[in-house]
């Protein structure tokens, strides 16, 4: 009994040295915060759809050339693009053509939840076609069916916008790239 | 002569008197590297934080859309559009069925009812605001948190409910990715 009291008295004494514990702490949390995926967060500035031109607006319209008005329509079976007023790959004397769509899948028969399934490399050359012919054009107004998820179309905002498109500094005051090209998107329902 | 008993306590009494008069010993704790880490979240947190003007707080399960977009996001008011409810203002408004549909029991036409009254409650708060500082007119600004598998036609009422509260300017956010 003396013996085991002894025995305790003598281990009570020693005191844990928290320096070592201390070091590692300091290094793991650095090291912890440098390995943490951080989400970072950006905005698709969209504008809502002007149901009426203004009376000078129009005046402007009458004064110029015809625009481009390109319209992109998500289908659930690919994009049909129109320009013009005129659907691009139409039947001969038609205006549009909803039986097929001017740029199919690239993934036909994926899931609604694939977002690959879209052919965002074919739109983005088509909208750089647009573009070489219409270079003071900026505006693309986008619609789709009501299944089609946010992320395809967040997808095909990003491929008329152009890959290369950034407007961090543009938003700051500085010059748009010429590498953007539709890159202010209208979306409004039944476009097509 | 002296028995062994006599003797250990003996001892026993002299390490009692040795323990009694024994100062007694206060802990000291080296706190320098507790405060050095202390230090770095507290800038950390403080970086993340005054970074953007807008704090994005996606609500449970909700997946945020992916974008090679870089433009930052600049004042608004957010709108969380997950795949269960919409929510404004930390309020659950409006649940959405499985297949991701507004509650028709919340819906006229395009128009979400309680969102509705929500978003003109706070527009109606923010242009009072505006008024009562003397600045420029309140642009009604709104960011739409959705989730990657959003149908449109939610995403077309959810707009079309905050144009009639007079918000005229939309974004969508979206987590920017490297490529």
């Amino acid at each position: 009994m003396a013996r085991k009291k002894r025995k305790g008295a003598e281990e009570g004494e020693v005191e844990a040295n928290l320096l070592p514990v201390m070091n590692i702490m300091f290094l793991l949390i650095p090291a912890l915060l440098l390995a943490m995926e951080v989400a970072r967060f950006a905005a698709v500035n969209v504008n809502p759809p002007k149901f009426a031109a203004s009376a000078d607006q129009k005046k402007e319209k009458d004064d110029k050339k015809k625009p481009l008005n390109l319209k992109v329509f998500i289908l659930e079976d690919g994009y049909r693009i129109s320009a013009q007023d005129q659907q691009e790959g139409a039947d001969a004397g038609k205006s549009a053509d909803s039986s097929k769509p001017t740029i199919p899948l690239a993934k036909p028969g994926a899931a609604m939840d694939d977002f690959d399934r879209y052919d965002y490399v074919a739109l983005e050359a088509k909208a750089k076609q647009y573009k070489s012919l219409f270079a003071h054009e900026t505006v693309v107004t986008i619609s789709a069916e009501n299944t089609i998820p946010m992320q395809a179309l967040i997808q095909t905002m990003d491929a008329l916008r152009g890959s290369k498109c950034r407007l961090a500094k543009a938003m700051k005051g500085e010059k748009v790239p010429e590498d953007c090209l539709f890159w202010q998107s209208v979306v409004e329902a039944g476009a097509g | 002569m002296t028995t062994p008993d006599q003797l250990f306590l003996a001892k026993k009494a002299a390490k009692k008197a040795a323990r009694r008069d024994k100062v007694e010993e206060v802990g000291d704790l080296n706190i320098t590297s507790l405060m050095d880490i202390v230090s770095i979240i507290v800038i950390y947190l403080l970086k993340s934080y005054a970074t953007d003007p807008v704090i994005i707080m996606p609500t449970a399960g909700q997946k945020i859309p992916l974008s090679h977009a870089d433009a930052p996001i600049t004042d608004g008011v957010p709108v969380y559009i997950s795949s269960r409810a919409i929510t404004f203002n930390n309020k659950k408004l409006v649940t959405l069925d499985d297949d991701g549909n507004v509650d028709p029991a919340a819906l006229k036409g395009h128009l979400i009812g309680p969102l509705f009254d929500a978003m003109a409650e706070e527009a109606d708060k923010a242009k009072a605001m505006k008024a009562a500082q003397g600045e420029e007119p309140w642009n009604g600004r709104l960011i739409l948190v959705g989730d990657q598998r959003l149908k449109f036609s939610t995403l077309v009422n959810v707009m079309f409910t905050a144009g009639r509260a007079e918000f005229t300017e939309f974004a969508f956010c979206v987590i920017q990715t490297g490529g």
